[in-house]
């Protein structure tokens, strides 16, 4: 196809790429450099017939000026990024220095809210995956042997946790786990324990996330796999069973090895999405115990009165970088492969 | 008038070279083969002339026009694809019709002129089906039926008929060629068949590599190869080509000596067609045993050795033998076609041809 | 599956469908549930009690005089006007369908196409667009938007979402080009058709299928999301979904969670209908991208 042609086809996506992807990003990055205007403060005397008082208060009209003549607010450099609330450089810096053996150092870091919401992030990440793809392949095995009038009902409900949107799913699983929903209460008196709630702990609240992760990421598995075992080479299979294999083997022989491929893309596109994690916080309402990156952003943007966009950014700028990181390999091996076949 | 003449054309994509630096000049009218194995350039080259493909270098002339800037669609040529190409949402009579369709021909003509298409390859009680309702050999008379519809200047046929069976392919062969003679439009015809070539054609490139290996008609390919590659490229069985020595005048190889009379000396590759040498009970200028025996029906297969070489030699129909059995075959020095080793290219100008032949002048690059 | 070589052992066969059982059980009964339930009151389905209060609904029937009862529902879509908020999800999932895919199926054909490499570091930025966090690139728009004064309304928000649906859309429209043998648009070019023409008159008519199937996922997207139109729309424009979410904010502390469990039952329903009616082009659709990518 000439270059023109292509670009007069492709013109469409790529500006709205650009414009609200590639933009947004370096936005991002800028606003990152930028902190909020402190706030303007103003002494007035009040006097009244008793007397006058004064009263320092925030003055809204010079704020208002500040922010219409310098929107993104001051420059901070990359004071964002080593605050506190996200690398938190100079408080690691002091744990570091000056702690009570390793498990105090751990709790320390862990209370540092990036560092908590980095380390529930990828946990959820490379807990969740595996064990949704593991599901996933063992649901398509076992949905590969029904009988053929079986497998649409079968395949309909099982798409149901997928398709659900996240934080509608989310809640309809809250609300089961709620002390007074079925699980909750189902747990309570099976355990006996009648405080046991599943918002109480922080490894509770865990752990049902990542049930939560399981369920609504094993049917994208199961999908993908059974599609793959329609395609194993029956021949290769019929082979093995002449050769002597039994089930297992020709599962571990054949199937597998033939679904490999599969499971590294399916991988790929799990640890992207899962990486993202952030509706189901939300819908379990489960701040307190666990927050992930997507979520510290979100937090800076809905806050009440003013909204954090120099916090947001950074925060996003490492988001960002941590995708990178995880894309990588792939992104490398892609470009060796390119490189290859290009010499 | 539909000329078409290509002028130093080369494609080239980075560094990989798919055509290179090939010159034709086709007449009106003309049958043209482009013959060579896959991954030859012989498809790119039918591509550039479409106007599918981009030429990097040189120029394509069709009539007298240069049209390396042309769309497809304004080149006025038609084609036929491997697989087809038929619309499978349009029923057959709309694909042959499609052409005039999109090319704004009075309404008023389409059905005459759908049914003259229709009726020239025997479609016609098919007209209503959709393509996925053909069989293959049907479908591949919609996709001729479609490129004659419109009569353009020039027909360009990639590989029509190889996702057909052996028995279909015979039949439609008669049925292109027909058609050729009946419409005298200039064709060009990408193969990889030697015998659809040497039937079809009245001049055969052969190519290899992006090359042109040989042009000439189809007698002229298969009598005077011009290089070891046409050689083992062209008939069934190809031409056995034996790797040896000439000194003094006299080809030795193993079990093998013959006498050169053209002044070469050094290594040389000697080839020869099975069917012009004879077996015979003794003596002869190659002895070796038998490797294997295939009966053809028609005549008998005896195959040897010689060195890494197979040597396969037709003999009568009612020959046996036995594998292992001694084998003696006679040479006659007008079977003999000799080439360089190392370039490949032919040597003896004046030997290996039946005299008749030896008048038509050759066209090798 | 009678043949000696595919019988199973009876062990394993049992194996197979308890787990297969367990599996449907996990995967349907919360939708079960979650649907039984929104027709009682509160005090049903999150019974301290008992949860057999929630299958017979007796508060239900003490407070309403009936076993079911429309309180939640009636809550959400009058009290609480969730039926702008449908109006508008309808509104923003259908745009973003249709724009996506009309500029979607024209990249995706260009990029099925065309044979030189920027097609291909095209194809490769998208996948990196594709893994970036939504709300990442909406800390990116905020202020811009707010700048421009083009925030908290409808068309921005959908056009946000249509390009942040672009680089899947652009990848699984690309595959589904791939699989449609270029002898088709080479054999209309060279009958006379410019290379639009042959994309609309030959390709498109073929496509069906591809485009269906990416439609259905533009939609989900458009449908499932939070991230963009939770902080992107002004209070009154809000679709479904940062309905559901405000509901969690404002009424739980009123009492009134039934009505975000009839919103919650609400917004599922489209889901399942989709499910039910396009189970095989959702499935082709996910497989697509796996099978050839």
């Amino acid at each position: 196809m000439p270059h023109r042609t292509f670009l007069v086809f492709i013109a469409p996506s790529i500006l709205a790429m650009v414009l609200f992807i590639t933009l947004p990003i370096l936005s991002v990055i800028v606003q990152s450099l930028f902190v909020q205007h402190e706030a303007v403060l103003i002494t007035v005397e009040n006097c009244t017939p008793f007397g006058c008082e004064k009263e320092t208060r925030v003055d809204h009209a010079a704020m208002q000026a500040l922010r219409e003549e310098r929107p993104l607010g001051q420059f901070a450099g990359f004071a964002n990024y080593l605050n506190r609330n996200h690398l938190a450089v100079d408080e690691i810096g002091a744990i570091l220095s000056n702690n009570q053996g390793f498990g105090d150092t751990l709790s320390r870091i862990f209370n540092l809210p990036f560092y908590r919401a980095l380390s529930f992030t990828l946990l959820y990440c490379f807990v969740v995956t595996p064990l949704a793809m593991a599901l996933g392949f063992a649901v398509a095995l076992a949905v590969n042997t029904l009988p053929r009038l079986m497998k649409g009902p079968v395949i309909f409900f099982s798409l149901l946790p997928m398709i659900i949107t996240p934080l509608v799913g989310s809640l309809i699983l809250s609300w089961m786990f709620n002390p007074s929903g079925i699980l909750g209460a189902s747990l309570q008196s099976l355990t006996g324990d009648p405080g046991l709630s599943l918002r109480a702990s922080p490894i509770m609240t865990w752990i049902v996330l990542l049930v939560y992760g399981i369920w609504t990421n094993g049917p994208f598995s199961f999908v993908v796999f059974y599609a793959g075992l329609q395609t194993v080479p029956q021949d290769t299979m019929e082979s093995a069973r002449i050769d002597g294999a039994n089930r297992w083997e020709v599962t571990r022989f054949v199937i597998i090895p033939h679904l490999a491929p599969l499971a590294t893309f399916v991988a790929l596109v799990q640890l992207m999405d899962n990486f993202r994690v952030f509706e189901p916080i939300v819908g379990f309402s489960a701040e307190a115990n666990a927050t992930s990156l997507s979520w510290l952003v979100f937090n800076d943007l809905v806050g009440q009165d003013a909204q954090l966009f120099g916090s947001a950014a950074s925060t996003s700028v490492i988001t960002i970088a941590g995708v990178l990181i995880l894309l990588a390999p792939v992104l490398l091996r892609t470009w060796r492969d390119f490189n290859r076949k290009a010499a | 008038m539909a000329q078409i003449r290509l002028v130093n054309v080369s494609k080239r994509w980075g560094s990989y070279v798919g055509v290179d630096n090939f010159n034709l000049d086709i007449a009106d009218a003309e049958f043209l083969v482009l013959l060579g194995p896959s991954g030859c350039g012989k498809t790119t080259t039918m591509r550039m002339i479409a106007g599918l493909e981009d030429v990097t270098e040189g120029e394509i002339w069709i009539g007298d026009k240069i049209v390396n800037n042309l769309e497809p669609k304004d080149r006025d040529i038609s084609m036929v694809f491997q697989s087809y190409g038929l619309y499978p949402n349009l029923s057959v009579y709309e694909n042959i019709r499609f052409p005039l369709r999109v090319r704004g021909i009075p309404k008023a003509e389409h059905h005459e002129r759908v049914m003259r298409a229709a009726a020239m390859v025997e479609l016609g009680p098919f007209l209503e089906r959709r393509p996925a309702a053909l069989s293959g050999g049907q479908r591949q008379r919609v996709a001729l039926a479609r490129s004659i519809v419109r009569e353009p200047n020039a027909f360009l046929m990639d590989e029509p008929l190889s996702n057909l069976d052996a028995k279909l392919r015979v039949s439609t062969r008669a049925q292109i060629k027909n058609l050729h003679h009946t419409l005298k439009r200039t064709t060009i015809y990408v193969t990889h068949d030697q015998i659809e070539a040497m039937t079809l054609a009245d001049r055969v490139v052969v190519m290899n590599k992006g090359l042109v290996q040989q042009l000439g008609t189809p007698t002229e390919i298969y009598d005077r190869p011009a290089n070891t590659f046409v050689a083992s490229f062209i008939g069934s069985p190809a031409m056995n080509l034996i790797d040896g020595d000439v000194t003094d005048g006299i080809f030795r190889a193993e079990g093998m000596a013959l006498p050169i009379p053209l002044g070469v000396s050094g290594p040389i590759t000697l080839g020869f067609r099975a069917e012009d040498v004879q077996v015979v009970p003794q003596g002869g200028q190659l002895s070796a045993t038998v490797y294997s025996m295939e009966l053809l029906g028609d005549a008998t297969l005896v195959s040897c050795r010689i060195g890494p070489a197979l040597v396969s030699i037709r003999a009568a129909k009612d020959f046996r033998t036995q594998i292992g059995a001694p084998l003696h075959v006679a040479i006659p020095p007008s079977a003999v076609h000799v080439f360089d080793r190392s370039s490949g290219q032919r040597l003896s100008d004046n030997t290996g041809l039946p005299a008749q032949a030896t008048s038509s002048k050759t066209g090798a690059a | 599956m009678t043949d000696i070589a595919n019988r199973r052992p009876l062990a394993l066969k049992t194996l197979t469908t308890v787990f297969l059982v367990i599996w449907l059980i996990a995967a349907a009964f919360p939708f079960v549930w979650t649907v039984w339930g929104s027709f009682k009151v509160e005090a049903d389905f999150f019974s301290r009690q008992s949860w057999w209060m929630a299958i017979e609904g007796t508060r239900t029937q003490a407070q309403t005089g009936s076993a079911f009862t429309l309180q939640g529902y009636e809550g959400a879509w009058i009290k609480n006007e969730f039926w702008k908020a449908a109006i508008n999800t309808m509104i923003v999932t259908l745009s973003v369908t249709i724009i996506s895919l009309t500029i979607g199926t024209l990249g995706g054909y260009a990029l099925a196409r065309s044979g030189y490499r920027y097609a291909f570091w095209i194809l490769i930025a998208a996948l990196v667009f594709r893994a970036m966090p939504h709300i990442t690139l909406v800390s990116g728009y905020m202020l811009p938007f707010f700048e421009l004064n083009i925030w908290g309304v409808l068309p921005t928000t959908i056009i946000v979402l249509v390009a942040i649906n672009q680089p899947f859309t652009l990848w699984m429209l690309h595959s589904f080009f791939l699989s449609i043998p270029k002898d088709l648009d080479e054999s209309a070019m060279v009958d006379g058709c410019t290379r639009f023409q042959a994309f609309r008159m030959v390709i498109m008519p073929v496509m069906w299928p591809g485009v269906i199937t990416t439609g259905l996922f533009s939609f989900l997207l458009g449908y499932n999301d939070f991230a963009v139109t939770s902080m992107l729309l002004s209070q009154q424009n809000q679709t479904m979904v940062p309905k559901i979410a405000s509901f969690l904010g404002s009424i739980q502390n009123e009492g009134n969670v039934m009505f975000a469990v009839a919103a919650v039952v609400s917004a599922t329903v489209p889901l399942f209908i989709l499910v039910l009616f396009f189970q095989r082009q959702i499935v082709s659709g996910l497989t697509a991208g796996a099978v050839k990518g």
